[in-house]
């Protein structure tokens, strides 16, 4: 008899076919607050991470760029500048409502013509192969599945050369900032999502699922496993957040 | 190595006045919105360390980054020096101790641009405090700044003319010149007087070497 494979969806063990639809859950809930939540908890200084790794993406006109993950847009808004009207940036998330959230924010700031959306799995890009020029996640890797099979899938529709940055929260550098970090994403992070949006669970879920997210050497080297090239990662904030580069080679 | 999150701070907080001041240069804007997608990497040698800086041309302003990538125009150098090549006409690279590679046709774009720099301040002032008290402040401030540039033309002639005609401390610009005539005509002699003895030298060698051959069978 074979034993039923397993995933973490935060702390908990489940069903591999079954965190899709959890994480769904969870980013449905939060959508439409979404920005709002990222301001609040993290003081702003999200927008500076963003900024960073577009700094380091070296996007420039006619460019290509995949921006998995992108959620309400920060990311693809920055790079449908950069491209100009000769390249293009696909926001690509698998959730509808998130998708959904961003199509319109970026519609209402003037964005179009060189920008498309899709609705796509990460471990399943629906593009052809070597197409993109960059590839960005931005705190969307630790919700996946199968991360191999997200990084792998990333490789192949990257262009030789290509780079691919992945923004996540990683594991902080120092003992002292562990420890104030535990106790505000697990105290103060859940009780501020009961307050804005009403949902203590969702919130508890991003601090647990941070902490089950692999390291920063963990990530380093799964990246290398998975093909890709010249790999390196970049602490943030004492190391809260790290931003992985790879290229294909 | 400073934090990423520190250094995209400073980069923000920059580009955020930068193009804040442009917004009230809209002429200036427009050329640089003519240079979109071109960059200068600047690398500023200060305190012994090296900052990278990266200005990116864009179709809505200016993008400053600590973070070069393939830019179109690198320039390398102090912040003295750079800072003496922005400010100061007639100044070329190596005056100003800098090094530049790349598309130098962007540099003199940039230095043009910046030359033309007209900012309208005091539309700045009529955003904080509206038009009526901005226009006073600014008319205030327009008198106080003529006065101060007056007194300051004035004061640096009445200066000269103390140092030069009163105390006689120092000379005066004609005589600084005649003086600096004369020492280039002494150095033109002197090296036509050496030209001269080192032709003689030679002749003199010349002449030396042919009336004393060496014996037939002496190998030296």
């Amino acid at each position: 008899m074979s034993e039923k494979k397993t995933t973490h969806f935060g702390f908990q063990e489940v069903p591999v076919e079954e965190k899709a639809g959890r994480v769904a859950d969870v980013f449905h809930s939060v959508a439409a607050k979404y920005d709002l939540m990222n301001d609040l908890m993290s003081g702003g200084i999200h927008r500076l991470w963003k900024r960073f790794t577009i700094e380091l993406s070296g996007v420039r006109r006619g460019h290509k760029v995949l921006d998995i993950a992108g959620g309400t847009g920060d990311l693809s808004y920055k790079f449908s500048k950069l491209v100009g009207p000769e390249g293009l940036v696909v926001l690509a998330d698998i959730n509808e409502s998130m998708l959904r959230v961003g199509r319109d924010r970026l519609t209402d700031r003037g964005v179009a013509g060189n920008l498309v959306v899709s609705q796509a799995d990460a471990q399943f890009l629906p593009f052809p192969d070597n197409t993109f020029d960059c590839i960005t996640i931005a705190f969307g890797l630790r919700n996946v599945t199968d991360k191999d099979l997200a990084l792998r899938s990333m490789l192949r529709v990257l262009k030789p050369g290509g780079r691919l940055l992945v923004l996540e929260f990683s594991k902080p550098q120092s003992e002292l900032l562990t420890k104030a970090y535990d106790t505000y994403s697990f105290k103060l992070l859940p009780f501020m999502g009961k307050l804005v949006t009403n949902d203590a669970d969702s919130y508890a879920y991003l601090a647990e699922s941070i902490r089950m997210h692999p390291d920063q050497e963990t990530l380093k080297t799964m990246m290398v496993d998975a093909g890709f090239a010249n790999c390196e990662f970049h602490n943030m904030t004492g190391g809260i957040v790290a931003l992985h580069k790879g290229t294909k080679p | 190595m400073v934090d990423p999150t520190l250094s995209a701070a400073a980069t923000a907080s920059l580009e955020a006045a930068i193009n804040k001041a442009l917004h009230y240069d809209p002429a200036t804007r427009l050329r640089c919105q003519a240079l979109a997608g071109k960059s200068l990497a600047i690398e500023i040698a200060f305190a012994g360390k090296k900052i990278p800086l990266c200005c990116h041309f864009e179709d809505d302003g200016i993008g400053i980054s600590a973070n070069v990538d393939d830019p179109t125009t690198c320039l390398r150098g102090s912040l003295p020096g750079l800072l003496m090549l922005a400010t100061s006409d007639g100044v070329n690279l190596s005056e100003a101790n800098v090094e530049a590679w790349g598309n130098t046709a962007l540099l003199a774009d940039i230095k043009q641009i910046a030359g033309d720099l007209d900012l309208d301040w005091e539309e700045a002032i009529n955003d904080w405090l509206g038009d009526v008290a901005g226009h006073q402040l600014a008319e205030q401030a327009r008198r106080q700044f003529r006065w101060l540039r007056d007194r300051g033309q004035s004061g640096k002639r009445l200066l000269s003319e103390f140092l030069t005609e009163e105390l006689r401390a120092i000379p005066t610009a004609t005589e600084l010149k005649g003086f600096s005539d004369q020492v280039d005509n002494l150095r033109l002699a002197s090296d036509r007087l050496l030209a001269r003895f080192e032709r003689l030298r030679a002749a003199s060698n010349k002449d030396a070497s042919s009336s004393n051959p060496t014996p037939p069978g002496h190998n030296a």
